[in-house]
C-alpha cells in the first residue's frame, strides 16, 4: 500500500466497471471478461511499479549481457574506424517489434553520435525509414553532434525479403562493419545477414521476438536478446526510471503466470479425475 | 512542444485505448474502425511513403555512380533494375491483348517476363544460399566446447536420424549400448577410476545382452532408446516446453511495450 494515489485510482476503476456490469453492461462481449480482468491486472501491475520506480523507489535489475556489449561494439567500430551497421527488421511500424528496435536504434545513435562512429541503417520499409531518421536526427541532437547526422545514414533499399537481404549482405562484405546489430522482426533471411556477417568478423548482436529466427541469431551472433530481453532493452538503455518500473512489473506479472500454471495443473488434474467439475483451462481459453 | 510532443501522444493513447479496448465491444463502428479503417489508414500511409523509399533508393545509388564510390557497379544494375521496372511496369505492356493493370500477372507481358525470368530466379537462388548457411552454422553449434553444445549435438543427431528412414532400422538396443559407453565416459569423469568405470560399462553391457537376448531383440524395444520415439518426445517435449517459455516471455515483453505507448510512459519513439 506504498502508493496511495494509485490504490485510489485502481478503486474508482473496479467501481465504474461494476456499476457498468450491473446496469446491464450494454455493448460489452461478456465472454471476454477473463480477457479484460487479465488485461487490467497486467496494466495495473505494470503502472503501479513504473510509480514506484518514479518515486525513487530502487529496483535490482540483473545485467543483460547483450546490451552490455552495445556499447562494447559501438566502442569497437570507433577503434577500427568501422562502420556499424543497424538492421531493423523488414517489417513495418505495425510490428511492436520493428518499433522496438526503431527505439533501440535512437540509444545505438547517441552512442554513434558520441564516439563519431560512421552508422548505417539499411532498411526495407519506407516508414521504417522515416521513423528511424527521426530517432537518429534526435539522438545526434540529444548528444550534441548534429553536424554528425546525415539524412541518408537512414536509407531504404527495398520492400522484398530477398532483395533486401542482399543488399544487407552486399554492404556488409563491401564496406566490412565492425558490428552489425540485427533488432526488428526478421524471418528466414535472418540466418542469411547473421551468417555473412560472421564471416566478415564483425562483432553481431541480434534481438528478435520471432521465436523461429532465435536459434539462427544464437547460432551465428556474439550475443543475443531473446524475446522480452529485446522489449527490455529500451529501459536498460536509457535507465529512465519509469521505463525500469515498468522492467520490474514484468518480472512479477511472470512470477503471476508461473502461479497461475501451477494453480491451473493442479486444478486440471482435479478436473480430470472428477473431484471438480469446473474446468480451469475451459475458463482460461480467449473465446 | 504542443505538436511535436502532446498531440502525437494523444493519438497513440486513443488509437491505443479504442483498438484494445474495441475488442472487448460489441459495436459495429467501432469494430469497423478496429478491423478496416484503422489498417486501412495506414496502408494509405505506407503507399505514400513508398515514393519517398524510391527517391531515397535512386538518390542514393546514383551518387555512387556519380562519385564513382566503392562498388558503383553494382548501383548500375540496381538503377538499370529500378528503371526497367518502370518501363515494364508503365510504358511498354509488350503485349497488346492484354489491358493495363492486368498485365502484372497477364502472360507474355514485359512485366510478368521480368518477374518470371529475373526476379524469381534471383529471389531463390538468395533462399538456397540458406542450405550452406544452415550447413556453417550448424557446424559451428554443434562442435563439442561445453555441456550445452554437446546436448544441442547429442539432440541434433537423434532427431536427424530419428526422421529419416534409416533411424526406423537402427535397433533400439544399438541406441542402448551406445548410451551405456556414453555414461561410462562421464562414470570415468566423475569419478577418475578405472575399475569403477569398467564394472559400471560391463555389468551394463553384459544387462543389456542377457535382456536382450530375454525380450528376442525387437528393433522398437525398449521404446526409450528406439530413435523414432526418442526424437519424438523430445521435439514435443522439452523443445515445446522451452519454445512455450519464450512464448509467454514475448507475449508479456508486446503487452507491456505496447502498454508503455499507450501509457506515455515510453516517449522514445517521439525523441524524448
Amino acid at each position: 500500500m506504498k502508493d496511495k494515489q494509485f490504490w485510489i485510482g485502481a478503486g474508482i476503476v473496479i467501481a465504474l466497471l461494476m456499476v457498468y456490469y450491473l446496469i446491464g453492461h450494454p455493448f460489452f462481449l461478456s465472454n471476454r471478461t477473463v480477457m479484460l480482468f487479465a488485461i487490467l491486472l497486467f496494466s495495473g501491475t505494470l503502472i503501479y511499479y513504473t510509480r514506484l520506480a518514479e518515486s525513487g523507489e530502487s529496483f535490482f535489475l540483473r545485467d543483460i549481457p547483450g546490451l552490455k556489449a552495445v556499447e562494447e561494439a559501438v566502442g569497437r567500430s570507433t577503434e577500427m574506424g568501422k562502420q556499424v551497421l543497424y538492421v531493423p527488421g523488414i517489417m513495418d511500424m505495425d510490428q511492436v517489434e520493428t518499433v522496438a528496435g526503431v527505439i533501440v536504434l535512437g540509444h545505438v545513435a547517441k552512442m554513434t553520435a558520441r564516439y563519431e562512429t560512421p552508422l548505417n541503417v539499411p532498411v526495407s520499409r519506407a516508414i521504417v525509414m522515416k521513423a528511424g531518421r527521426e530517432a537518429c536526427r534526435e539522438s545526434y541532437l540529444m548528444e550534441g553532434r548534429p553536424d554528425l547526422f546525415q539524412d541518408d545514414m537512414v536509407h531504404y533499399l527495398t520492400d522484398d525479403q530477398f532483395a533486401y537481404a542482399a543488399g544487407v549482405n552486399g554492404i556488409m562484405v563491401r564496406e566490412e562493419p565492425a558490428a552489425c546489430l540485427y533488432m526488428g522482426k526478421f524471418y528466414a533471411e535472418s540466418l542469411i545477414l547473421a551468417e555473412t556477417g560472421n564471416s566478415i568478423g564483425a562483432i553481431q548482436i541480434a534481438g528478435t521476438a520471432s521465436q523461429s529466427q532465435i536459434p539462427f541469431f544464437v547460432t551465428a551472433c556474439d550475443y543475443t536478446l531473446i524475446g522480452e530481453e529485446f522489449f527490455a532493452a529500451s529501459a536498460y538503455l536509457s535507465q529512465k526510471p519509469e521505463l525500469l518500473g515498468g522492467i520490474k512489473g514484468q518480472d512479477m506479472l511472470k512470477a503471476m503466470i508461473v502461479g497461475v500454471i501451477l494453480i491451473g495443473s493442479a486444478l486440471r488434474v482435479f478436473h480430470d479425475f472428477g473431484w471438480i467439475s469446473w474446468d480451469f483451462v475451459n475458463f482460461l481459453t480467449v473465446q | 512542444m504542443f505538436w511535436k510532443r502532446t498531440i502525437p501522444i494523444a493519438i497513440v493513447a486513443t488509437v491505443g485505448f479504442l483498438t484494445l479496448f474495441g475488442w472487448f465491444v460489441d459495436e459495429p463502428h467501432i469494430k469497423n474502425f478496429v478491423e478496416d479503417d484503422a489498417t486501412q489508414w495506414y496502408d494509405i500511409l505506407a503507399s505514400f511513403a513508398i515514393f519517398l523509399g524510391a527517391l531515397n533508393l535512386l538518390k542514393m545509388q546514383s551518387q555512387k555512380i556519380l562519385k564513382k564510390q566503392t562498388g558503383w557497379q553494382y548501383s548500375i544494375f540496381a538503377v538499370g533494375g529500378f528503371i526497367f521496372a518502370i518501363i515494364a511496369g508503365f510504358v511498354i505492356k509488350g503485349n497488346d491483348a492484354i489491358q493495363w493493370g492486368a498485365h502484372v500477372t497477364g502472360k507474355g507481358t514485359l512485366f510478368k517476363w521480368m518477374f518470371e525470368f529475373m526476379f524469381t530466379p534471383l529471389s531463390a537462388t538468395m533462399f538456397a544460399l540458406l542450405a550452406f548457411f544452415v550447413a556453417s552454422a550448424s557446424y559451428r553449434a554443434f562442435r563439442i566446447r561445453n555441456f550445452e553444445a554437446t546436448l544441442l549435438l547429442i539432440s541434433g543427431i537423434i532427431i536427424m536420424l530419428g526422421r529419416v528412414p534409416i533411424g526406423i532400422k537402427i535397433s533400439a538396443w544399438f541406441v542402448l549400448y551406445l548410451t551405456i559407453l556414453g555414461i561410462g565416459v562421464v562414470v570415468n569423469n566423475a569419478f577418475k577410476n578405472k575399475q569403477i568405470t569398467l564394472g559400471f560399462v560391463v555389468g551394463g553391457l553384459l544387462l543389456t545382452t542377457i535382456a536382450g537376448f530375454w525380450m528376442g531383440w525387437p528393433v522398437d524395444q525398449p521404446a526409450l532408446f528406439y530413435l523414432p520415439i526418442l526424437q519424438d518426445w523430445i521435439y514435443n517435449i522439452p523443445n515445446v516446453a522451452g519454445g512455450r517459455a519464450i512464448m509467454m516471455g514475448i507475449g508479456l515483453g508486446i503487452f507491456a511495450t505496447s502498454m508503455r505507448y499507450i501509457l506515455g510512459i515510453e516517449k522514445s519513439y517521439i525523441g524524448e
